[in-house]
C-alpha cells in the first residue's frame, strides 16, 4: 500500500485529506508543522508528500527544498496544497522542487486523481 | 497601621480575591463549554468530513440534516469553515445540508439583521454555499456602515461569481469609505470572463483607483478583454500609475500588436516610470522588433529607462543578448546596465 505523508496545520483540511486518501486505500501519516514534516519524511520514507506552504516552524517550500537537497529523499514525489494561488506562488512551488501544485479551495476528488497520477509516474 | 489603613487594605485584598475567583470561574466555564462543544461536534464532524471529501453515504447527509440544534450549533463553525476549503461535489454536498436544514433561508433574512456580526456571518455562509439568490442582498451590504461587513460581502460576491456584481464592486472603490482595492480586485478576478465588459468599461471611470483595479483584475485573471482600450489607457490616461499598470498588462498578456503602443510609450515626452515599464513590458512580450530601439535606450539619461531597456534586451533571446553583449564592452552607463543585465540573466535558472 503506498504511503502518503500529509503536512498541514489546519486541522479541518488535514483531517479531510487524510479521510479522502485513506478512503481510496493509501496508508496516511499526518503532521501539523514543517519540522515534523521534514523529520517524518526522512524517517518514514513515504511514497508521496502532500505539503501545505504556510506552516508553523518551517514553510512547505523550505521543507520541499530540504527534501530535494537530501539524496535520501530527493526522489520523493511532492505535491503542494496551498491557498497561495498567484502565478508567482505556483512558479515558486515548482522552483522549490514540487512535482505538482494544487490550490485551495480544492476538489478532494481532484486531489486523489493527482496523487494517483504522481504515484503511477513514480512506479 | 491605622484602623483606616487596615480597613482599606482588607477591602483591596477582598476585591483582588474576588477578581481572581471571577477569572478562574470564567476561564473554567469557557474551557468546559469548549470541551462540551468539541464532544457534541465529534460525530457530526466526521460526517461533515465525509461529505466534504465526497465520500459519504446518504445516511450521513440525512443525519446532518436532522441534527438537533445544539449539535448543529457545535459543528456549524467547522461546516462554515469547510465551505471555503473545498470545491466541486464536496462543496455541493455541504451546501445541500445548509439548504435542507433551512439555514440558507435564515441567513438570507439575516443579511438585514441589526447586529453587524450577524450580517457578516450571513454573508460568509451565503458566499460559502455560492447562493446566487443572495447577490442583491450582498450588493446592498457593500454600502454597510461597518467596514468588516463590507469586506465579507466583497469576498462572498467573489465566491458566488455572478458577473452582475462586477459593476457594484468597482463602484465601491470610488466611495469615500473605500474597501481595500486588493480584496475587490480578487473578487473581480473570481467573477471570471463575465466581468470582462465591466472591467473594460471601468477604464473610463473618473476615479484612477477604479481604473487601476480593473487593470489589475485583468492581469490577475490572465485575460485582456480589449487590448486596444488598454493601449489607449497607456497612451493618454491622466494617472501615471494607471499608465504603468497598462504597460505591465500589455507586456504580460498582450499580443504582437501591443509592441507598437509600448514602443510609443518609451518616447522621451512620457514620464520616466511609464517609459521604464514600457521597456520591461517589451521584453516580457517578446517583441524582437524592439531590439534596435531598446539598444538606443541604453544611453537614456533616465536611469530606470536605461535599466529597463537592458533587462528587456536580456529577455529577448539571442537577438537581444547579442546587442547587450556588444554594449557591455562600452565604458559608459550603458555598458554598466548591459553588464548587469547579462549577469542577472546568467543567474536565472
Amino acid at each position: 500500500v503506498p504511503a502518503v505523508l500529509v503536512a498541514e496545520d489546519d486541522p479541518d483540511v488535514r483531517d479531510l485529506v487524510v479521510f479522502k486518501l485513506e478512503q481510496v486505500g493509501y496508508q496516511v501519516v499526518a503532521v501539523r508543522d514543517g519540522p515534523a514534516a521534514l523529520s517524518a519524511a526522512q524517517v518514514g520514507q513515504p511514497d508521496l508528500v502532500v505539503l501545505d506552504v504556510s506552516m508553523p516552524g518551517m514553510s512547505g517550500l523550505d521543507v520541499c527544498r530540504l527534501l530535494r537537497a537530501d539524496p535520501a529523499t530527493a526522489a520523493l514525489r511532492i505535491m503542494m496544497l496551498t491557498a497561495r494561488a498567484q502565478e508567482r506562488d505556483v512558479e515558486g512551488g515548482f522552483a522549490a522542487g514540487a512535482d505538482d501544485y494544487l490550490v485551495k479551495p480544492f476538489s478532494p476528488r481532484e486531489l486523489t486523481s493527482r496523487v494517483q497520477a504522481l504515484l503511477a509516474r513514480a512506479r | 497601621m491605622t484602623v483606616a489603613a487596615t480597613w482599606t487594605f482588607s477591602v483591596l485584598l477582598s476585591v483582588c480575591l474576588l477578581v481572581a475567583v471571577l477569572i478562574v470561574v470564567t476561564r473554567t466555564a469557557r474551557l468546559l463549554r469548549s470541551a462540551r462543544r468539541t464532544r457534541l461536534a465529534a460525530a457530526p464532524r466526521r460526517a461533515l468530513l465525509a461529505l466534504a471529501a465526497d465520500g459519504y453515504q446518504s445516511g450521513e447527509m440525512d443525519g446532518l440534516v436532522a441534527l438537533p440544534p445544539r449539535y448543529w450549533r457545535a459543528v456549524a463553525p467547522v461546516a462554515i469553515a469547510m465551505l471555503s476549503k473545498v470545491r466541486g461535489d464536496g462543496l455541493a454536498a455541504l451546501a445541500a445540508v445548509f439548504e435542507r436544514r433551512g439555514e440558507i433561508a435564515r441567513e438570507l433574512r439575516a443579511l438585514r439583521a441589526r447586529g453587524a456580526v450577524r450580517r457578516a456571518r450571513a454573508a460568509e455562509v451565503l458566499g460559502g454555499v455560492r447562493c446566487a439568490a443572495a447577490v442583491p442582498g450582498l450588493i446592498a451590504l457593500l454600502h454597510d456602515r461597518r467596514a468588516e461587513v463590507r469586506l465579507v460581502a466583497v469576498r462572498a460576491l467573489g465566491r458566488i461569481g455572478d458577473p452582475a456584481a462586477a459593476q457594484p464592486l468597482l463602484d465601491c472603490l470610488a466611495r469615500a469609505e473605500a474597501t481595500p482595492a486588493n480584496l475587490v480586485t480578487q473578487a473581480l478576478v473570481e467573477l471570471g470572463a463575465g466581468a470582462g465588459p465591466a472591467l473594460v468599461a471601468a477604464l473610463d471611470h473618473a476615479e484612477a483607483r477604479v481604473r487601476l483595479a480593473a487593470l489589475s483584475a485583468m492581469r490577475l485573471a490572465g485575460t485582456v478583454s480589449a487590448e486596444a482600450r488598454v493601449a489607449a489607457a497607456l497612451a493618454d490616461d491622466p494617472s501615471i500609475e494607471v499608465r504603468v499598470a497598462a504597460a505591465a498588462l500589455l507586456g504580460r498578456l498582450g499580443t504582437g500588436s501591443a509592441a507598437a503602443p509600448l514602443l510609443a510609450a518609451t518616447d522621451p515626452a512620457q514620464p520616466a516610470t511609464v517609459r521604464a515599464e514600457a521597456c520591461r513590458a517589451l521584453g516580457e512580450l517578446g517583441a524582437t522588433a524592439a531590439v534596435a530601439p531598446l539598444l538606443d535606450l541604453l544611453d537614456d539619461p533616465a536611469y530606470p529607462v536605461a535599466h529597463g531597456a537592458a533587462s528587456a534586451l536580456a529577455a529577448l533571446g539571442e537577438a537581444g543578448r547579442a546587442g547587450i553583449r556588444q554594449a557591455s564592452r562600452r565604458r559608459s552607463a550603458a555598458g554598466a546596465h548591459a553588464r548587469e543585465a547579462l549577469a542577472l540573466a546568467a543567474l536565472a535558472p
